[in-house]
C-alpha cells in the first residue's frame, strides 16, 4: 500500500462528525463532515474563529475524545486513545506544578526503555534545545508564561512522538514573547521536520508557521478551505514578503465572513 | 498571622534609610513586639491573680500554674495523660485521613459512591456531631474505642469534602497529557489526580486536625479516665482551679505544636505551589 | 417542577435508605433495641417532648446562648479583624496574641468557664464568644487585608476621608472573607454550647440528651440528639442563603 516516491499520510481524517453534549441543554454539531489528510513531516495549521471546533478536531486525533462515527487513521494506525505516537502540547502548558523542569521532561521518558543516564542526557538536550538551560531544577510556578511552554514543549519533543500536536500553544503569551516562541519552533521544525498539526486562531502565525493552512467554519465546524502556504519562511523580511501578505489577506477575507456570522449567532 | 498588613509590602522607606536596613529594622521591631504582647499578656494575668480582685480559685497566678506543670511533670502524671490524648488525637486524626481521602477517591471515580455518600455527606458535615456523644457511650462505652470513634465522626467530613473538590479540580489536559505519555489509570491517579488535588485534602486536613482535638478533649471530659481533659474535669470536681489552669496550658502547647507541624508539613509538601508561604491560618 | 422534585428524590435517597435500615434493624431486633430504639418509636418521643414542653424551653435557652455568643464574637470579632488590618500597631500587638489563641482546642475552657460563671448561661456565651471570636477575627483581617489597594486609591482620591474608605471600600471588600470565618464560627458555636452543656448545664440541648441518657429513656435521648443535628444543619443552610444574598453584588460582577 506504501507508495515508494510519496511517502504515507501521517495523519488521515475521514469523514469524522462529533456532537458535543454539554451537562445541560442539547447537544451541538461540533464537528460536521470532516475530512483532512497530513502528509508525513509536513506542518499543518488548522485556523478558526473560536468555538468551530477546532481544538476538538485535535483532541480526537489525540485520542483524548472518543470518535463516534467516521475513522481517524495516524500512522497507519487506527486511533482508539491516546498514545506516545501524538505527542501533544496544550494552550495552558498542563505542566505537573508539583515536579521541576527536569522531572516534568523525564516523565514522558520514564515509560520507555531507556536506560535511566541516558534519559538524563536527553532530557537536558531538549531543555537546552528550548533555552531553558540553568532552569532545570526550578518549578514551573517559578517560570514565566514563556518559559513554561518552552518546558512544555521540550517534554513532547523528548519522549520522541511521530506526530506532534499544538493546541494554541501561544495563545497565553504575550505578544513579543510569541513571535519570539514562533521563530523558535520554525528553527526546531527545520532543523528536524515531523509532522506537525497546529491548531491556532491568529492568521499571521498561522501563514508563517505552516505548510498548509486548513480553514475551518464555525457552527457547525467544517473545514472551507485548504490554503497552501508553503514558501521561504527564512526570508528576514517575510512580514512585508509579497507572498506572505497576499496569504494572509486571502484567508482574512475568507475568515472574516465566518468571524462575522459567529458573532451574529452568539448574540 | 505573620504575614504583613497591606502597606508594609510597599515598603516606604523609614527616615531615608536604604530600603533592606528599614525592612530589617521592621522585621526586628516584629519579633520584639510577638515577645512583647504575649509578655504583657502573662504579666497581666500574673498581676490581677495578685491584686485581690480574684479569689486564687477564680484565677491562679501564673506562676502557680507553672509550679503545677511542673510537678505534673516530675511525677510523671503529665506524660502518662499528654500522650494518652495525643494519642487519642493523632490515632482519630490518621484514620480520618486514610478513610477520608479513600471514601472522597471513591465518590469521584464512581457514581453509585457518589450517590449513596453525596447526600450524607451535604447533611452530615454542617451537624454538630458532638450531641452523638451520647449514643456512642450507649454503643461503644468510654474506653479508646469510643473515644476515637467520636474523633473520626467528626472529624472525616471535612477531608471527604476537600478531597471531592479538589479531585474535582483537577484540570482536564493534565490529566491527558499524563495519558499523552502513556501513564496508565493507575498512574494517572497516583502521579496526578492525587498530588495536584494535594493542596485541597491538606487544607481539609487542616481543619480536621483543630476539630479532632476539640472532640478528644470533650471526648475525655465526658468519658472520663485518664488524659488531659479526664484529668482536668477530676481537678474541677475538686475546685483544684491551679489543676485546670495548668490543664488549659498543657492542652494548648499540646494543640499549638501540632497545628504548627501540620503547617510545616504542608509547606514542605506543597513547595511547589505558587502559595507555599501564605498564612498557615486556614 | 415535577422533574426537580424526582430529581431531589433520587439525590436525598441514600438518606431514607439509611432511615429505612435504621427502622428494619431495630424492628425486628437485629440489634439491642436499647443501644438502637426503632426510628418510629424515637419519632413518637420526638412528639411527646414536644408537647409537654421540655423540648422547647430547653431549645429556647440554647438557641438564646448561641445568639448572644454567636452575636458578641461576630461584632468583636469584626472590629479586631478590620483594625489589625487597617493600623499597623493594632496588628503588631494583637496578631501574636490571635497567633497563640487559634490553636487552643477551644472546648479545653470549659472547666474554666464554669469555674468563672458558674452553671447558667453565663458560661455558655463567654464559651461560644471566646471560641467563635479567632475565627471571626481572622476572616476579617484577611478580607480587610486583601482590599484591593487600587480601589482604596480611587475612593481617596475622589475625596474619601480615611474612615469612609474603611466603611465604602474596606469593608464591603472584607465581606467574603469574613462571612467565611463566620461560617466556621457557627458550626464552632453548635459543638462548644452542646460539650458545654453535656458537661455542666441545667438546661439546653445537651443538658437534655444528658438526662434522658442517664434516665435510660433512649428513644427520647436520639429525638433530641437528632434534633440538635437537623438544627445545626438548618442554621448553616440558612446562613448560606443569607450570605449568597449579601455577596449578591459579587456573582454578577
Amino acid at each position: 500500500m506504501t507508495d515508494p516516491i510519496q511517502p504515507p499520510a501521517q495523519i488521515v481524517v475521514d469523514r469524522v462528525t462529533h456532537m458535543y453534549r454539554p451537562p445541560r441543554g442539547k447537544p451541538v454539531l461540533a464537528l460536521d463532515d470532516i475530512s483532512l489528510t497530513v502528509q508525513n513531516r509536513e506542518f499543518v495549521a488548522l485556523l478558526g474563529p473560536s468555538g468551530c471546533g477546532k481544538s476538538t478536531l485535535l483532541y480526537l486525533i489525540g485520542g483524548f475524545l472518543p470518535i463516534e462515527k467516521g475513522a481517524i487513521i495516524s500512522d497507519g494506525q487506527k486511533v482508539t486513545g491516546p498514545g506516545p505516537d501524538r505527542g501533544i502540547v496544550f494552550q495552558h502548558f498542563a505542566l505537573f506544578p508539583w515536579k521541576t523542569v527536569k522531572h516534568n521532561v523525564l516523565y514522558g521518558m520514564e515509560r520507555q526503555s531507556l536506560p535511566k543516564a541516558e534519559r538524563e542526557k536527553r532530557a537536558m538536550d531538549f531543555i537546552e534545545l528550548v533555552g531553558l538551560h540553568g532552569f532545570e531544577d526550578s518549578y514551573p510556578s517559578q517560570l514565566s508564561g514563556g518559559m513554561r511552554q518552552r518546558c512544555a514543549i521540550a517534554r513532547t519533543l523528548a519522549f520522541d512522538p511521530k506526530i506532534l500536536l499544538m493546541d494554541e500553544p501561544f495563545g497565553a503569551l504575550d505578544a513579543q514573547t510569541r513571535g519570539l516562541m514562533q521563530r523558535e519552533l520554525l528553527a526546531i521544525w527545520q532543523r528536524s521536520p515531523m509532522t506537525v498539526l497546529f491548531v491556532t486562531h491568529d492568521v499571521q502565525e498561522a501563514v508563517y508557521l505552516a505548510d498548509r493552512v486548513a480553514v475551518m467554519s464555525a457552527r457547525p465546524g467544517r473545514i472551507k478551505t485548504i490554503v497552501d502556504t508553503k514558501f521561504d519562511k527564512n526570508d528576514p523580511d517575510i512580514f512585508k514578503n509579497k507572498f506572505f501578505v497576499d496569504k494572509v489577506d486571502e484567508i482574512w477575507n475568507l475568515i472574516r465572513e465566518e468571524a462575522i456570522k459567529a458573532q451574529g449567532k452568539r448574540t | 498571622m505573620q504575614s504583613m498588613p497591606p502597606n508594609a509590602s510597599t515598603g516606604e522607606p523609614l527616615n531615608g534609610l536604604p530600603e533592606k536596613a528599614a525592612r530589617l529594622a521592621v522585621n526586628l521591631m516584629r519579633a520584639f513586639a510577638r515577645v512583647f504582647s504575649i509578655l504583657v499578656l502573662l504579666a497581666a494575668w500574673q498581676w490581677l491573680s495578685q491584686s485581690g480582685t480574684f479569689t486564687p480559685y477564680q484565677l491562679p497566678s501564673f506562676t502557680a500554674v507553672v509550679g503545677r506543670i511542673w510537678d505534673d511533670a516530675t511525677t510523671g502524671d503529665l506524660a502518662i495523660n499528654a500522650g494518652l490524648t495525643l494519642y487519642r488525637a493523632l490515632a482519630g486524626f490518621a484514620i480520618c485521613a486514610v478513610l477520608g481521602i479513600a471514601i472522597g477517591m471513591a465518590m469521584s471515580r464512581s457514581v453509585i459512591a457518589n450517590w449513596f455518600f453525596d447526600p450524607i455527606i451535604s447533611v452530615g458535615f454542617p451537624m454538630p456531631k458532638i450531641a452523638f456523644l451520647p449514643v456512642i457511650i450507649l454503643w461503644l462505652g468510654v474506653y479508646d474505642t469510643a473515644k476515637i470513634t467520636m474523633i473520626v465522626f467528626d472529624g472525616i467530613f471535612p477531608v471527604i469534602a476537600a478531597t471531592v473538590i479538589g479531585i474535582q479540580g483537577v484540570e482536564k489536559e493534565l490529566i491527558w497529557s499524563a495519558r499523552n505519555m502513556g501513564a496508565s489509570k493507575y498512574e494517572v491517579l497516583r502521579h496526578v489526580v492525587l498530588p495536584a488535588a494535594s493542596p485541597q485534602i491538606i487544607t481539609g486536613l487542616q481543619v480536621a486536625l483543630p476539630l479532632s482535638l476539640i472532640v478528644t478533649v470533650v471526648a475525655e471530659m465526658l468519658m472520663g479516665g485518664y488524659g488531659l481533659g479526664g484529668a482536668m474535669m477530676q481537678a474541677a470536681h475538686f475546685a483544684n482551679s491551679t489543676s485546670v489552669f495548668a490543664g488549659i496550658v498543657e492542652i494548648a502547647v499540646i494543640g499549638y505544636v501540632l497545628i504548627k507541624a501540620m503547617a510545616l508539613v504542608r509547606r514542605r509538601l506543597l513547595v511547589w505551589h505558587p502559595e507555599a508561604n501564605a498564612p498557615a491560618t486556614a | 417542577m415535577i422533574a426537580s422534585l424526582r430529581s431531589n428524590f433520587v439525590r436525598y435517597l441514600p438518606l431514607l435508605i439509611l432511615a429505612a435500615a435504621w427502622e428494619i434493624a431495630a424492628r425486628f431486633e437485629l440489634v439491642s433495641t436499647t443501644a438502637l430504639p426503632p426510628l418510629s418509636d424515637v419519632v413518637r418521643s420526638w412528639v411527646e417532648l414536644l408537647l409537654d414542653g421540655d423540648l422547647v424551653r430547653n431549645s429556647a435557652a440554647s438557641l438564646f446562648r448561641i445568639a448572644a455568643g454567636l452575636g458578641l464574637s461576630v461584632i468583636i470579632g469584626t472590629i479586631i479583624g478590620i483594625g489589625m488590618a487597617w493600623w499597623k500597631p493594632v496588628n503588631i500587638l494583637i496578631a501574636p496574641i490571635v497567633e497563640v489563641l487559634y490553636p487552643v482546642p477551644k472546648s479545653a475552657l470549659i472547666p474554666v468557664t464554669v469555674i468563672w460563671l458558674g452553671y447558667g448561661d453565663g458560661s455558655k456565651i463567654l464559651l461560644i464568644f471566646l471560641g467563635c471570636m479567632v475565627p471571626v477575627t481572622i476572616g476579617a483581617f484577611n478580607g480587610a487585608r486583601a482590599s484591593e489597594q487600587v480601589l482604596v486609591w480611587s475612593a481617596r482620591s475622589m475625596g474619601a476621608g480615611k474612615l469612609r474608605v474603611l466603611w465604602d471600600v474596606v469593608a464591603p471588600g472584607a465581606l467574603p472573607e469574613l462571612l467565611n470565618g463566620i461560617r466556621t464560627a457557627v458550626a464552632l458555636s453548635f459543638i462548644l454550647l452542646v460539650s458545654a452543656e453535656l458537661i455542666a448545664a441545667q438546661k439546653g440541648f445537651g443538658f437534655l440528651i444528658g438526662s434522658l441518657g442517664a434516665g435510660g429513656s433512649y428513644s427520647a435521648m436520639y429525638a433530641v440528639v437528632l434534633t440538635v443535628a437537623f438544627l445545626g444543619f438548618a442554621a448553616d443552610r440558612a446562613y448560606l442563603m443569607i450570605a449568597k444574598r449579601t455577596l449578591a453584588w459579587r456573582e454578577a460582577a
